[in-house]
């Protein structure tokens, strides 16, 4: 445990010291500054467009950062040759792998915390509220959200390299989180096998849309019922586990060779 | 007592756009515990391939490699060595003290073993002063020399260091003899790639010459540049003409790889 906890802490320093997650915080914070100062369409003075269009922009800014630093770990490790002297220490392949899925986690949890406290800063800076329940149920279902997007970027860099780990995360991400609720209408209308295949589909990829409690921040509706929230994380502990471990497939056996990484 | 490395007939082949290579063709070599031992040949010979076998970095096509007995494939095999890459690659957003805690932290050291283990390595490899830079800021030197002192960090038994004075001055490169002679001193087995003949001369108590995939000539290096004919077995006959009485060991190696 102390070689994944080393590891995800590596992760975790190279982020403060690289400053790009600050770039999304200021990024945010003019967002949000901007939303304060303009009133467009006359909806400036209502709260809830303020808490529905900051929440979208901290789901935007905290996938960005997921897939970004999630699928730049293990490339990152071997084009720049630091995967050598790593694995020539007692660390196993597994270890390496969920060392830099934990850190990129953490990372991104951590930011997701920091978007949610400016956002809720604002919103009471113009005089509306989070219901405190319902903002702590958002934020988990949030850090569960960035399980799986995590797992799944670190499971393509397993194989690819960082760019097209990245793309490739963005696209599965958005079609389970845009698609997949619309597949129950397509398997209605499909026969044979192609109705099979949809269902395969539909039950194969993460159903991302169970993690969204934003129409309750948004609307003032009452926390929901703590059973269904822990079922929920524990599917996505479900589809963690299942990304992490068709990554260290891949990654188990895979060559290390000088000349390939450069 | 086990040997440090014991390989045999191993084959490492690689998929190429002309169909596969074999960087290895059926290498078998034993180094022995307290020893330091010179892995020459030129530039492709299969050098690093091997110590990528031995790291655990690549798996081999056939064969088998040992490290104290335990194949190179488990984890707890890593558990005794160090290693020095060709490329001192690392971590530049990290302090040279960092690194070499982090390192400490995967070796399972506790933290005051690992704060007394950086300071004395930092001073052993003379980076004390820079220790709380970041690496980003280190000449390739530098990086050199904590590459070398975070393969130390473990006290490892065996030490397998690839071109390590490849990045050195000659100050530097005699620092490092020194240490490889501390290291034997202590019992210590090494296990270098040089290009540095001359160096391996001063400081090796057997060599190994590949060429090819294959190991030519194994043997000490007195006996080796004596007798001026191949010390391994069904190895090619030397083809740079016939021994010369008293050729360096840069002699012997050209003819041997020629």
């Amino acid at each position: 445990m102390i070689r994944i906890l080393t590891l995800a802490w590596l992760v975790w320093l190279e982020m403060l010291r690289r400053k790009d997650v600050y770039v999304l915080f200021i990024l945010l914070a003019a967002f949000l500054a901007t939303l304060m100062a303009l009133n467009l369409f006359g909806l400036g003075q209502v709260v809830s467009y303020l808490k529905e269009i900051g929440l979208l922009l901290a789901w935007v800014c905290s996938w960005i950062l997921a897939v970004s630093i999630s699928t730049r770990q293990l490339p990152q490790e071997e084009r720049q040759g630091t995967i050598f002297p790593l694995l020539a220490k007692p660390v196993s392949r597994v270890e390496v792998l969920l060392g830099k899925w934990l850190g990129a986690w953490i990372v991104a949890g951590a930011a997701t915390l920091v978007f949610y406290a400016l956002l809720a800063l604002v919103v009471v800076m113009r005089g509306g509220a989070f219901g405190g329940v319902v903002l702590a149920q958002a934020w988990l279902l949030h850090l569960g959200l960035l399980g799986i997007i995590t797992a799944l970027g670190i499971a393509f860099s397993t194989r690819l390299n960082a760019d097209a780990a990245s793309v490739l995360t963005y696209v599965a991400t958005l079609a389970a989180w845009l698609v997949l609720p619309r597949v129950p209408d397509l398997v209605l209308t499909a026969r044979g096998a192609g109705q099979t295949g949809l269902m395969v589909i539909y039950y194969a990829l993460p159903h991302l849309e169970l993690f969204d409690l934003r129409h309750r921040l948004v609307y003032g509706w009452p926390p929901a019922s703590s059973a269904v929230v822990l079922w929920i994380l524990v599917y996505g502990l479900l589809m963690t586990a299942v990304f992490l471990t068709l990554g260290w497939l891949a990654y188990r056996n895979k060559r290390f060779t000088r000349g390939a990484m450069l | 007592m086990s040997n440090a490395i014991d390989i045999q007939d191993l084959v490492v082949e690689f998929p190429g756009t002309g169909g596969t290579v074999r960087a290895l063709q059926g290498l078998s070599l034993s180094v022995a515990q307290g020893q330091v031992y010179g892995f020459l040949g030129p530039n492709g010979a299969g050098k690093t391939t091997t110590m990528h076998v031995l790291l655990g970095f690549i798996g081999a096509t056939a064969g088998v490699a040992r490290l104290f007995g335990e194949d190179v494939r488990r984890t707890i095999a890593r558990r005794r060595i160090g290693y020095l890459p060709e490329h001192p690659d690392t971590y530049r957003f990290l302090t040279g003290r960092e690194l070499l805690l982090m390192a400490g932290r995967l070796f399972g050291l506790p933290r005051a073993a690992r704060n007394a283990r950086a300071a004395e390595l930092l001073a052993l490899v003379g980076l004390e002063t820079a220790a709380d830079r970041r690496l980003a800021t280190y000449s390739r030197g530098m990086l050199q020399r904590i590459g070398l002192a975070q393969a130390l960090v473990n006290d490892p038994d065996l030490v397998i260091l690839d071109e390590p004075a490849s990045g050195f001055d000659p100050l530097g490169r005699i620092r490092i003899r020194e240490i490889i002679t501390a290291l034997r001193e202590r019992g210590k087995t090494v296990f270098f790639s040089s290009h540095e003949l001359s160096e391996v001369e001063r400081v090796c108590d057997r060599v190994g010459i590949l060429a090819a995939g294959r190991l030519v000539a194994e043997g000490r290096v007195a006996e080796l540049v004596k007798a001026g004919k191949p010390a391994v077995a069904g190895a090619p006959a030397v083809a740079g003409g016939p021994a010369v009485a008293g050729e360096s060991l840069e002699q012997y190696f050209i003819r041997m790889v020629s």
